[in-house]
Order: C-alpha cells, then structure tokens, then sequence
C-alpha cells in the first residue's frame, strides 16, 4: 500500500492489535468495522462511544511511542497532524510496528482513506459499499438541490477572542461539504496554504446570508454581542446557526451528515 | 512638533487601511455617510479599533517611559523587563483555569499581578547581580522572559483544549488589538486617560532619580519608596495595555526615545508627547496589521517587532559607544 506521506507500507498479514491517532482515524475503523481492534487512541478522541476507557496513547502534550510499544500494537494509523508523523514513524519503524499516515484534504480523500484502511485491515469490501452508500446520499443530496442558487455563508471554526475568526478554506472536506450543502464561503479566495483566518471587518464587508459557527450554542450567542455584529444580514435575519465540529471538522464518514444537515439548514424542506 | 502629528497621522492611515483599503478622501466620506454599508463598518468597526490600538500605544509608552526613568536605563521597556510577560502568563491563567473569579475581573487583575511580579523579580535579580549596569537589567529581563515564556507554554499545553483557549492564548502571545464597543472604549480612555494623570505625578520623582538616588534623597525623595510606588504604576498601565492589546512588544522602548529625542530628558514634557507618539506608532503598525494581508490579520506583535528589534540595536549601539 501507498499511504498519504507516498510511503510504501507492506502488512505481513492483517493486524489485529490497531492504534489510531486522532478521532478521524478511529471514526473510519469503526465504520468500517474494525473498532474491535483498535487496543489504543489519544485523549480527544470521543466517538464513537465504545472507545471510551481504551488505553490512551497521548493527547495534550504529545504522542508516546513506548505506550504503543507496550500496547504491542500490530499498526498504528495516523494523520501528520500535531507532529504525530514526526514523532512516531521513526521509533514505530525501530520496533518493527508498520504505521499508516493518511491525509485528508478534501472529500475524495476521506473515502480513499476509507478504502485504505480497508485494504489494511482485510475489510476491503464492508469499506467499499460504505462509500458507495455515503456517494449515493451526497448524489441525492446534490439532486434535490438541483437548480437552486448557493446560500452566502461564513463558517466560523475558531476565534482568537481579539476580532479574528477561523474560517474553511477551498481545497478542504469542509469547504467541500459546504459546497455540496448548497452553500458558497464569502471567502472563496482564502490562501489554501496561509493561515485560515478572516478579520471581524473582512466579515462585516462580506456580509453573509448565513453565520454558521462550528462550536457550542453559547459561541454563536455570542455573535450578535460583537462590536459591530449586530449590522449582519444574517443576524438581522435570524440566521445565525450552529453546526456540528464532529460533521465539519473530524475528516470521517460523519461529513456526509453534515452534508444532509446543512442542505436543509440552507434551503429548508426542498433539500 | 513632530511628536503632536503622530496621532492624526497614525488615526487617518489607520481609518484607510484594512481589508479593503480607502483613499483619504474616500474614508473621509464614507465616515461623512454612516448609512453606506462600508460607512458602517468605519463607525462599527474600524474606526474604535484605531482608537483602541492608539490608546494600547500610548500606555505602552507611558510604561516604557516610567520604566526607563525609574531604572535610569535607556533599554527598560515593559516587554524586555518581564512585565508584559508576566501580565501574559496572568490573563493565561485567566483564561485557561476555571477560577471563581469572572472573567472581567479576573483578566485585569491576574495580568496586573504577573507584570508587578515579572518586573520586581527582573530588578531584583539586576540587582543581584549589579543594579547599574544596563546589562545586568537586560540579561534579567532576557532569564525572567524566558522563563514566563516557558511557563505560558506549559499552560498552553498542559490547559487548553483543541481550539477555542488555544488559539485565545496564542492570540495574546503574539499582540492584536481587540475591538472594543463604544462603551468599552470609553472605558479604555479613560483608564488611559487615568494613566496619564498617574504617570505625571511620577514626573518630578523620576527627573530627581534621574540625577543620582543620593541626590534625589537629598532632594527629599524617598528613594525606595518612590521606586516601589513608581513600579507599581508602572505594572499598572501595562496590565491595561496587555488586558486590550495582548504582548506588543518595543512600543515601549520607541515611543519614549523618539520623545526624547524631541523635547529633551524631562519628564513632565517627556511623558504626554510619548503617549502621543506610541499612540500613533500603534495607529500606524495596526494599520499595517490589517492591510497587508487580507482578509486575515497579521498579529500587532510581529509588525511592531519587525520595526522594533533595528530601533533596539541603534539605541544598543549608541549606549555601547557612549560607554
């Protein structure tokens, strides 16, 4: 197999003891039933339920290969995030454990990812009919919506609390599920490689349809509350919505979700 | 004079730059015409943020002037002397840990608590070692910074969760004004306002320091006294700078030489035209800021750094050749 990183990973046979760093990665085993063999994940990771008590692996300050290493862990399955790669691949290759490192830019690469962890794990067909099934709902998603104009939305993924906000960017699964959700970002032409971040004033310029905050409903509360804010097409409208992190922004089959979700949140009962 | 034509100039350069950038004439009418959507967005927006980061400029300087009076020393500004980290690693506090404090309160008062403890601790090791001397105050202040910074990043890792207090805390490592509501910058005024005032009643005091601490004794200042209430001002104004502008740092360090440089070494003259000059540095680098690459925003910080670290090594250069 060729992971995300182009490195070429032989598995002598299929493992049976998994690692999976970052909840993306667990989220995928699961769906394609090989949650039973995951033996370890890192502290973020909270769905699906079933993986809550199993060994952790590391979190907040880092990875630890050697609690891998006592896990006796057949294959650890990453993303080169949070120097995960950088700090696990070279002690991981020392031991002798195979790692997999997936990336996930946009759609395409969740379910070739979800392929790939099928292949690695011997579930090569469960994983083939289930992106079969998640393309068939996004076909009927873009069906139903056939023929009516994008919604004008600002996705706010994070704020710094001084007037600057996160936001997706083009060449993402998340700007991806907007955009198949019937929306258009009034960023369209944020740098795919600059930081993802829009000033307050870049936003009240932009002036969008729908304020969609990926967070808590005290986040997007707040927004009305900001200096300025309250001049908002979409907060005089009403139109200020909180979506799911977890169908935004974990890279894993619940995208299709916040595909469905959205497409309504936009347009209502014709979605 | 030039010192007075900082601020206006800083106020306009600030109302035409941001994500879209304007023509004098064009942010002149616009402000004219608030019911234009991008009229608006001057009044609601742009407009009290330059006045926010004018007012963070000119506490910075007042700080950096008392500082650099009451230490005698050329280089002492709140961000080399440990004080604006100190205040950082307070509002860290503030914002990771649940304390049984609100916020509001909590902010302004853990970040005036670490700047007071982050610049008794920088002096007392300079004196330690050999309280004159500008490099024993410098590699103080260099020790204590590094170790706040170490320990803001330990907070920043060890507390903070996937996005939201993370990227808060990295926000305020870097600088970035917030912008501030009517009523809020109202606040921000007068506290300015008030720090002014504050710092003037330091004046006298710090030209006697600046003839020798048995002089100014002699004078009848109570030395150890004045220092200890002059530090403590000091901390203030830098905690209200921190609490609305995060770590911005040489504001501090250019704004009082510039003033020097303009009106000479007393205080009561030196002060309100460092105000008005960080005022319109802040104006200016916010500007910057916001302009150069929208739509996002480059933090305050690094702009004032870029300009700030030259300007330290000319001032470096010349107490060098002075001796």
């Amino acid at each position: 197999m060729t992971d995300g990183l182009g490195r070429r990973v032989v598995l002598a046979r299929p493992p049976r003891r998994i690692v999976a760093i970052f909840a993306s990665n667990t989220e995928m085993l699961a769906a394609i039933g090989a949650l039973d063999r995951v033996v370890g994940v890192e502290a973020y990771t909270r769905f699906p339920p079933e993986v809550q008590g199993l060994p952790l692996v590391g979190g907040r300050l880092g990875f630890s290969a050697e609690a891998i290493a006592r896990l006796e862990a057949d294959l650890v399955v990453m993303t080169p995030a949070r120097n995960a790669a950088h700090a696990l691949t070279e002690p991981m290759s020392r031991i002798g454990v195979p790692t997999l490192v997936v990336t996930h830019r946009d759609l395409p690469q969740i379910f070739a990812n979800l392929r790939l962890l099928g292949m690695a794990t011997g579930q090569e067909t469960v994983a083939e009919a289930l992106v079969a099934r998640l393309e068939a709902r996004l076909d009927a998603v873009r069906m139903r919506l056939a023929g009516r104009a994008p919604v004008r939305v600002f996705m706010e993924t994070s704020s710094t609390g001084r007037g600057v906000f996160g936001t997706i960017r083009p060449g993402s699964y998340s700007f991806d599920a907007v955009r198949l959700a019937g929306g258009e970002s009034v960023f369209p032409d944020v740098s795919p490689n600059g930081p993802p971040l829009v000033s307050g004033e870049a936003i009240l310029r932009a002036d969008p349809d729908f304020y969609l905050v990926a967070g808590r409903p005290d986040q997007a509360a707040e927004v009305p509350h900001r200096t300025g804010f309250a001049a908002l097409s979409a907060v005089r409208g009403g139109r200020v919505h909180v979506v799911s992190r977890a169908q935004f922004l974990i890279p894993g089959p619940r995208v299709v979700d916040g595909v469905e979700n959205l497409a309504r949140l936009l347009h209502g009962e014709a979605a | 004079m030039i010192a007075w034509l900082l601020p206006p100039l800083g106020l306009l350069a600030g109302l035409m730059l941001g994500a879209v950038t304007l023509t004098p004439a064009e942010a002149l009418s616009l402000l004219a015409d608030p019911v234009q959507p991008l009229g608006q967005l001057l009044w609601q927006w742009r407009l009290p943020r330059v006045l926010a980061a004018g007012c963070v400029g000119a506490l910075l300087a007042l700080g950096g002037a008392v500082f650099q009076g009451v230490f005698r020393n050329p280089l002492a500004e709140p961000y080399l002397l440990g004080s604006a980290g100190g205040a950082a690693v307070g509002a860290t506090v503030a914002l990771l840990v649940a304390l049984p404090l609100p916020q509001w309160l909590a902010l302004p008062l853990l970040a005036f608590c670490g700047a007071w403890g982050a610049t008794w601790l920088v002096l007392a090791l300079a004196r330690l070692a050999d309280g004159t001397s500008i490099a024993a105050l410098l590699l103080a202040g260099v020790a204590v910074a590094a170790l706040l910074g170490a320990v803001r990043s330990f907070l920043m890792l060890a507390l903070s969760d996937e996005t939201v207090s993370l990227q808060a805390v990295l926000a305020w490592a870097l600088g970035g004004v917030q912008t501030p509501s009517w009523r809020e910058l109202a606040v921000l005024a007068a506290l300015t306002a008030a720090a002014l005032g504050l710092c003037l009643a330091l004046a006298r005091g710090l030209d006697l320091l600046g003839l020798g601490e048995a002089v100014a004794e002699s004078f009848g200042l109570p030395v150890r006294r004045f220092v200890a209430l002059a530090v403590l001002a000091g901390a203030f104004v830098v905690a209200v700078s921190v609490v609305w502008g995060g770590l911005v740092g040489f504001v501090g360090l250019m704004a009082p030489h510039l003033a020097r440089w303009t009106s000479g070494p007393l205080h009561r003259g030196l002060l309100p035209r460092a105000a008005a000059i960080g005022a319109g540095l802040a104006m200016l680098c916010d500007g910057a800021a916001r302009a150069l690459l929208p739509p996002a925003e480059i933090p305050l910080g690094l702009v004032t750094a870029a300009i700030g670290a030259p300007f330290f090594l000319l001032v470096l250069a010349r107490e060098a050749r002075r001796g």
